[in-house]
C-alpha cells in the first residue's frame, strides 16, 4: 500500500523532471511589456575610451538597489562590477590578440539567461523567469540554500552573509531592502522599466557604452547594433543563452 | 507463552543489564554530551542572531563544512540499511547481534543529516517553503522527497524489529516505563499468526528499504553532479557517492560495535568474528571506492579539459594538496592493509581502520565540494575557505546530540536484539542445516 501510495504520489513531479526538455513556463510579464525580450549590450570600446577607474555604473546600481558596501572580500555584495578580459572570456584570449585586450576591465552583471540554470535550481521557485526575459528575485520566497549560486557559471548572485542595512550608504526609499540571508542579483531595473525609464547603469554611463532594447522589436537600437559589430559572449557554449551582448 | 519468555531471559539477561542499569560513567559521558550538545546550540544561536556571515564561507565559497556534514551523515545513514536489510534477505545468520544498533544509526543519524542543510539555511525560519512553493525541477526536492521516504521506511523496519523485544520488557515490567512499552508493544504476546505476520512485514520492509537506500544517496549526489560546474557534473556520482556511503557506514557502525561492546560489557554476543565480516565487507568498500575515486580523476586527467583541470591541479598539487592526500591515505592507504591481512582484521584492526575510513570520508566529501567553488572557470582572487569556531562547534554538537540520543535509546530498549538472539539458539539452526542439505547433491 505505502509502495504504491507512494509511486502514485510520485507521477506528478516525476513529469515535470522528466519533461525538463523544454525549458519553463515563464511568468506574465507586467502589462505592457509582453512580447518584449529585453537585452543589454556592452560596447567595450566605448567603455574602454573612459578615465581610468571609471565606476559610474557600478555606482549608480548600488545606489538605486541598496546594494550594501561590505567592503571585504568575503562577503561583498554586488550586482555588477568589473573583471579583466582574460577571465570574461578566457576561450577568446590567444597568443595573437593577448597584448592589446589582457587586463582590460569588462563590465559583468547578471546575463539574464534564456535558459537560466539558477531558475531550475531553486527549491521554493524564489527565482523564475518572466516572459519579457528578466530572471526575477524574490526577497521574500528566498531561504538562503545559495543553490542558485552553485547553479550560475557566471558568479552573478551574491548571498546576504549578514544584516546589509546598516552597511548602506544612502537608502533608496523606492527599492526595498534585504534582510540577511537572501540571494540578491542584478534585476535589469525592472522596477525602472515598470516607470518607463531605463536601467540606472545605461543612464549612468558617460560614454553610453551600455545599450538597452527590446530584442524583439525589429526598429530597436539593440537590433541595428547586432547586426553591425562583433558579439561576443560570456560562455555560451554551456547553453544559457545569455542576453547580455559584448562588443569589442 | 510467559514461560518460554522467561526462559528467554534467563539466558539473555546480560542483554537487558545496560537498560536496567546505568553507573557513573554512563552519567559522565551523558553530563559531557550534554555539555557538548549546549555549546554547539550556542554556536547556532550566534549564527542565527548575526547571520552566516560567522562562518568561514564567502561569495565565492558558499558552501562548506555545514553541506559536507550533510552528505557525510546522509552517507552514515547506508549502514544500518546494509547490515540488517541486506544481510536479512540474503540470510547471513551473523547479522542478528548487531542488526539494531546499525538500523538505529541510520534513523538518528538522518535527522542530523537534514538538520545540517537547515543549519545552512540563511532563511531557516522559511524552511517550510521547500515543501509548500515544492518546485520539484531542483534536485533539493528530490532530497526533500527521498530523505523523508528513507526515514519514514527505516523508522518503521527498526520499530518492527524492536516490537518482541518490548514485548518482553513490558513482561519483564519496569516501573516507571511500563505504559510506554504497553503501548509500543502493540499488543504482541508471540502468538505464531503474529510472529508470522510480524516476519512477513520485517521482511517486505527490509526488501524495499534496499532500492530507496540507493536512491537517497544518489540523488543527494544530484545536488552536484545536476550542476554544470567543474568536476562536479559527472555521471559516476552516483554510484561514487553509494559506494562511499556504504563505505562510511559500515566503518561508522564498527566503531560504534566497540564502543557499545567495551562499555556495556557485550563482549559474548559481539564476537572478533562479527568484526572480522564486517571488515571483510569494508575492505570490498575500500576497493569499490578506490575504483570509483580512480575512474573519476584519471577520466578527468586523461580528457585535459581546462576549467576541469584547474580544479584537478588544485586538488592533487595546490591549495587543497594537502587535505587531498590526507585522505587518500585515511581512505585507502591505512585500512587497506590492516584490512586486507586476515590477521590484523581483529576487533582493534577493523577499529583502527573504521575511525580512519571515518575523518578520510568527511574530508572526501569536502575535498569534493570546496574545490570546485574556488571556480576556476572565473578564477577569483583570494578564494580561501578556512571554516570558524561555529561550524566546528555545530558539528561536534551534531555528533555529540547524534551519540546522546543514542546512549539514552539504550536505556530504554536492548540494544542486541534479544528475540533474534534467541531465534538463532533456536528455530535458525535447523533452518540453516536444512539450507544446507538442500544445496548438497540427494533429496532434502
Amino acid at each position: 500500500m505505502a509502495g504504491l501510495t507512494f509511486l502514485g504520489l510520485m507521477v506528478k513531479p516525476g513529469w515535470e523532471v522528466v519533461s525538463q526538455i523544454k525549458p519553463l513556463e515563464p511568468s506574465p510579464a507586467p502589462e505592457g511589456f509582453s512580447g518584449k525580450k529585453w537585452a543589454m549590450a556592452v560596447d567595450l570600446k566605448k567603455c574602454w575610451e573612459a578615465k581610468e577607474g571609471c565606476k559610474d555604473c557600478i555606482l549608480a546600481c548600488h545606489l538605486v538597489h541598496n546594494v550594501p558596501s561590505i567592503g571585504s572580500l568575503k562577503e561583498e555584495v554586488k550586482w555588477i562590477w568589473t573583471i579583466e578580459y582574460g577571465k570574461a572570456f578566457p576561450e577568446h584570449l590567444h597568443d595573437f590578440n593577448r597584448d592589446e585586450y589582457r587586463g582590460r576591465p569588462v563590465i559583468v552583471f547578471c546575463n539574464q539567461c534564456d535558459d537560466p540554470p539558477c531558475v531550475k535550481y531553486c527549491p521554493t521557485r524564489a527565482t523564475w523567469k518572466r516572459e519579457d526575459g528578466i530572471v526575477m528575485m524574490d526577497f521574500h520566497r528566498c531561504i538562503g540554500c545559495r543553490y542558485c549560486m552553485a547553479g550560475c557559471p557566471y558568479g552573478s548572485r551574491s548571498f546576504n552573509w549578514r544584516d546589509p542595512r546598516p552597511f548602506i550608504q544612502k537608502v533608496n526609499l523606492e527599492f526595498p531592502t534585504r534582510t540577511k540571508g537572501v540571494v540578491e542579483k542584478c534585476n535589469f531595473c525592472e522596477e525602472r522599466l515598470a516607470k518607463g525609464l531605463l536601467p540606472a547603469c545605461v543612464e549612468a554611463c558617460k560614454e553610453k557604452a551600455l545599450i538597452f532594447g527590446d530584442l524583439n522589436d525589429p526598429n530597436s537600437e539593440m537590433r541595428r547594433i547586432l547586426m553591425g559589430r562583433h558579439i561576443l559572449q560570456r560562455q555560451p557554449e554551456l547553453g544559457t543563452k545569455p542576453k547580455v551582448y559584448y562588443m569589442v | 507463552m510467559r514461560n518460554k519468555e522467561h526462559r528467554l531471559i534467563d539466558q539473555e539477561i546480560p542483554l537487558l543489564e545496560h537498560v536496567r542499569r546505568s553507573g557513573k560513567g554512563f552519567y559522565l559521558t551523558i553530563s559531557i554530551l550534554i555539555a557538548l550538545v549546549l555549546w554547539g546550540v550556542y554556536a547556532y544561536l550566534t549564527q542565527y542572531r548575526i547571520g552566516l556571515g560567522v562562518t568561514g564561507l564567502s561569495r565565492q565559497i558558499f558552501w562548506g563544512v555545514y553541506i559536507t556534514n550533510f552528505v557525510f551523515f546522509i552517507g552514515i545513514s547506508h549502514a544500518g540499511t546494509f547490515i540488517s536489510a541486506i544481510l536479512r534477505v540474503v540470510k547471513a545468520e551473523w547479522r542478528r547481534p548487531i542488526s539494531r544498533l546499525s538500523e538505529l544509526t541510520t534513523v538518528f543519524i538522518l535527522f542530523f543529516g537534514v538538520g545540517s542543510v537547515l543549519i545552512d539555511l540563511g532563511r531557516p525560519d522559511r524552511m517550510l517553503y521547500a515543501i509548500r512553493y515544492a518546485h520539484f525541477r531542483s534536485p533539493l526536492l528530490w532530497d526533500v522527497c527521498s530523505i523523508a521516504t528513507y526515514l519514514t521506511v527505516s523508522s518503521i523496519c527498526l520499530y518492527l524489529a524492536l516490537i518482541p523485544d518490548i514485548a518482553i520488557m513490558r513482561d519483564i515490567g519496569m516501573k516507571k516505563r511500563q505504559w510506554l512499552y504497553e503501548i509500543l508493544s502493540l499488543g504482541f504476546t508471540g502468538t505464531e499468526k503474529q510472529w508470522h505476520r510480524l516476519e512477513k512485514a520485517i521482511m517486505f520492509m527490509s526488501i524495499i528499504v534496499i532500492p530507496i537506500m540507493i536512491t537517497v544517496h544518489t540523488v543527494v549526489s544530484y545536488v552536484f553532479a545536476m550542476t554544470i560546474q567543474p568536476m562536479w557534473h559527472s555521471a559516476i556520482f552516483g554510484p561514487y557517492f553509494v559506494a562511499g556511503a556504504l563505505f562510511s557506514g559500515i566503518a561508522t557502525v564498527i566503531t560504534i560495535m566497540t564502543i557499545l561492546r567495551k562499555v556495556y560489557h557485550l563482549e559474548e554476543y559481539l564476537k572478533p568474528i562479527h568484526f572480522y565480516n564486517l571488515g571483510t565487507l569494508l575492505l570490498a568498500m575500500t576497493l569499490l571506492w578506490l575504483y570509483f575515486t580512480l575512474g573519476e580523476y584519471v577520466a578527468t586527467f586523461y580528457g585535459n579539459e581546462p576549467s576541469q583541470m584547474a580544479i584537478f591541479w588544485s586538488k592533487l598539487t595546490g591549495q587543497y594538496a594537502p587535505l587531498f592526500w590526507l585522505h587518500f591515505i585515511l581512505c585507502f592507504v591505512i585500512p587497506f592493509p590492516i584490512l586486507a591481512n586476515p590477521k590484523t582484521r581483529t576487533i582493534k584492526g577493523t577499529l583502527i581502520a573504521s575511525i580512519s575510513i571515518n575523518i578520510g570520508m568527511w574530508l572526501e566529501r569536502f575535498v569534493i565540494i570546496v574545490p570546485t567553488l574556488t571556480r576556476q572557470r572565473i578564477p577569483v582572487e583570494g578564494a580561501i575557505y578556512i571554516p570558524t569556531w561555529v561550524e566546528w562547534s555545530i558539528l561536534i554538537g551534531c555528533l555529540s546530540f547524534f551519540s546522546l540520543l543514542y546512549a539514552l535509546f539504550t536505556k530504554f530498549f536492548p540494544i542486541i536484539p534479544i528475540w533474534e538472539i534467541h531465534e538463532g539458539r533456536g528455530k535458525s539452526i535447523d533452518e540453516v542445516k536444512r539450507r544446507l542439505q538442500s544445496y548438497l547433491p540427494g533429496k532434502e
